[in-house]
């Protein structure tokens, strides 16, 4: 792993282009750092890291990078839940903010070549696994089959409503939407993502597959039930984790799970690393 | 490694040479038997003592501060200018303790290994001579809870100091150098050569000191292997979650934590600074995320975390050195007496009656 000469902690100051609705309390933020060659540099993230996005004067929080390092643009989904994500929410276009990274492991695409991908995503999970998403359909060759499985609690939680639009329209990939309670306007499924699995026109791929879970706590122990029921290993569920963090580079202590150092260990473990951690998640 | 001798009354003379190319530290009486790492200055050089009880707040925030800024953060037409900030002093440490030193080179090991490496630490350290005092007064220098024959970091340091300095009786002690620079300052005239006998009283007096450890058999090593093979049993961790008061007490004096937690502070109208302060496991912010969701909820997850971290044999491979360094600074500090000895001990006895309860009666 390469290291900067200077600080571990210093950001590079980043510029807002602009900012998009999600769903409640939750926007997209494009945005691209001042300096050219730092998002040159930047660019070379892989699925599955994340960032520490610093506001000035109010502090540092980590953040998943949603887009994948084949698209162009730049961009953080950001709930907004405390002080660092208030404030965030509260910039213009053109305001600076600071970014540091990429860090963390990230998902290892190349070990997944010639499998199928199964990804299950509940709620805010999506953004970790959005990245993921798009590397694989934009080297679609070399992955097997692709099937999206996304619930969320209402139909106006479904977020990132155009990507969702283009998978469910795209050649060669399946893509499932559910949400727990439907409103006037739902045509689709009802029910807890795991559901999907057990719909009549769902043929769930489990050999030579790799699944990806990402969602809140309760979800992902269903979900990992209801996998290990169809004869998934251990060794090819994967799932990235969320710890308090303060520094990203292991040095602050906060993100650790029993041996690991979520931030640098992680965040992608398979649910086989998850369950030797000696602690629980 | 190269030794010398230097006369008890020369000593005052090693401190000035020290001061021309560093601020030195040294630890100084206070009421009662306190002691404090202070700045050597003129006024308060000849105070200056060796034989003393080690100072409770550990010397260890002269390689990582309690409170350390990292970036100066200025708000300028339309954007920021950050600058990270360093702290560059010459400093030497006069009269560090071996598990003190021990706790040191565990920082460097961790905060300069790995896959980052810490400029801020780094760049301290670099800057930081330590001049080790070997523990022989059993009256003074060693208390009842000192612990480092069990984790093999004293009395007598091994490595990691510039230079060492061990009281051979008679007012003669016996300096060791560890590093190029120490032995640079061997060539100073108050320096004189010794012979086989000072080797002899060296070893004589160390084996002396061990022998005032004789009751201190707390079982490191099985409790490492039964830390480590997830052995304890979750009623002797609720056992020691008890006894916490979440005080954090033994976090901030431990010469080996690490952990840190990072907050912005206004400086004025246009300026703030970010630093890192010493955060403790301890407590329970520590793990509480967004939403109010904290994984390590139970008192008892969080001591579990603490002894976890300091004994797991991972932990101790990954950095090869333990993060407990014998001082016994939590057993002073702890008002539910779970220091690291009384925890080893609880966790020895408890996991060794299990294991019994299930051996067959013959
Ligand atoms: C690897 C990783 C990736 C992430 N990716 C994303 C992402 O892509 N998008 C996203 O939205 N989030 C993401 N998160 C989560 C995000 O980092 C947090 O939401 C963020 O740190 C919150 O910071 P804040 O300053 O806004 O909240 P804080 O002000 O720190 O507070 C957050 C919450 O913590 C609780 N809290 C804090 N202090 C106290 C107190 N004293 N007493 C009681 N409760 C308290 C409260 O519930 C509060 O609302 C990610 C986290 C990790 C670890
Ligand atoms: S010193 Fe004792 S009471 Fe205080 S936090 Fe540590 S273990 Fe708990
Ligand atoms: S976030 Fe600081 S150690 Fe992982």
């Amino acid at each position: 792993m390469s290291h900067p000469p200077e600080s571990l902690y210093l950001p590079k100051v980043a510029v807002l282009d602009r900012v998009v609705d999600e769903i409640a309390e939750v926007k997209t933020f494009y945005w691209h750092f001042e300096d050219p060659a730092e998002q040159a540099a930047f660019k070379r993230f892989r699925p599955g890291q994340f960032a520490q996005v610093s506001i000035f004067g109010v502090g540092e929080f980590p953040a998943s990078l949603p887009p994948s390092p084949t698209e162009d643009e730049t961009f953080f989904t950001i709930r907004r839940v405390g002080s660092c994500t208030e404030a965030l929410h509260a910039l213009k276009p053109g305001d600076r903010f600071g970014v540091r990274g990429p860090y963390g492991n990230g998902f290892p695409m190349e070990e997944y070549e010639g499998r199928n991908l199964v990804f299950v995503a509940g709620g805010i999970g999506l953004i970790p696994l959005r990245s993921c998403i798009i590397y694989a359909m934009a080297h679609r060759e070399r992955y097997g089959r692709i099937q999206i499985f996304y619930g969320a609690r209402t139909p106006r939680d479904l977020m990132y409503l155009p990507d969702l639009k283009r998978w469910e329209q795209a050649a060669g990939i399946e893509c499932y939407l559910t949400v727990d309670r439907p409103d006037e306007t739902w045509r689709g499924h009802v029910g807890v993502v795991g559901s999907l699995f057990r719909k009549p026109d769902v043929r769930m791929a489990v050999e030579n597959t790799t699944a990806f879970v990402c969602g809140p706590p309760i979800m992902f122990r269903f979900v990992i039930q209801d996998l290990k029921g169809m004869g998934f290993e251990d060794r090819h569920i994967v799932s990235t984790l969320e710890r308090y963090m303060k520094c990203g580079v292991g040095k602050c202590g906060h993100c650790c799970i029993g041996v690991a150092y979520v931030c640098v260990d992680g965040p992608v473990f398979t649910y086989e690393q998850i369950r030797k951690l000696g602690e629980e998640i | 490694m190269r030794a010398r001798l230097i006369h008890q009354d020369d000593l005052p003379r090693l401190v000035a040479r020290l001061r021309r190319d560093y601020e030195v530290v040294a630890p100084f009486r206070g009421r009662g038997r306190d002691t404090a790492f202070e700045v050597v200055t003129d006024r308060n050089q000849d105070q200056l003592a060796l034989h003393l009880p080690n100072p409770v707040y550990p010397p260890k925030r002269y390689a990582l501060p309690h409170i350390e800024r990292l970036l100066r953060i200025r708000r300028t037409d339309g954007g920021y200018d950050l600058q990270p900030a360093y702290d560059e002093t010459p400093r030497a440490i006069f009269g560090i303790r071996s598990c003190d030193l021990a706790g040191i080179l565990h920082l460097d090991s961790f905060y300069l290994g790995r896959d980052f490496r810490d400029d801020h630490y780094a760049r301290r350290r670099r800057n930081l001579f330590l001049v080790n005092v070997v523990c022989t007064d059993v009256e003074e220098d060693i208390d009842e809870n000192c612990f480092c024959v069990c984790t093999d970091t004293g009395p007598a340091a091994r490595e990691g100091f510039d230079l060492q300095l061990m009281d051979l009786g008679q007012g003669e002690w016996m300096v060791v150098a560890g590093s190029p620079a120490g032995e640079k300052l061997l060539e100073e005239p108050f320096f004189r050569r010794g012979g086989p006998e000072h080797i002899r009283r060296r070893r004589a007096i160390l084996t002396g000191v061990r022998a005032q450890f004789k009751d201190m058999t707390s079982w490191f090593a099985a409790t490492v292997r039964y830390v480590s093979r997830g052995k304890v049993l979750e009623s002797t961790w609720q056992e020691i979650g008890r006894r916490c008061l979440e005080c954090g007490g033994c976090t901030y004096l431990c010469p080996a934590c690490t952990c840190f937690t990072v907050s912005d502070r206004q400086t004025g109208p246009d300026t703030w600074e970010r630093v890192r302060l010493w955060d403790a496991c301890a407590l329970s912010g520590f793990t509480r995320m967004a939403g109010g969701h904290n994984p390590r909820k139970a008192v008892h997850d969080r001591r579990n975390r603490r002894f976890f971290r300091k004994l797991a044999h991972y932990f101790i491979q990954r950095e090869l050195s333990m993060a407990c360094v014998g001082c016994g600074r939590c057993v002073d500090t702890c008002h539910g007496d779970i220091g690291m000895p009384s925890v080893v001990e609880m966790i020895r006895r408890a996991t060794v009656m299990e294991e019994t309860r299930h051996v067959p009666s013959a």
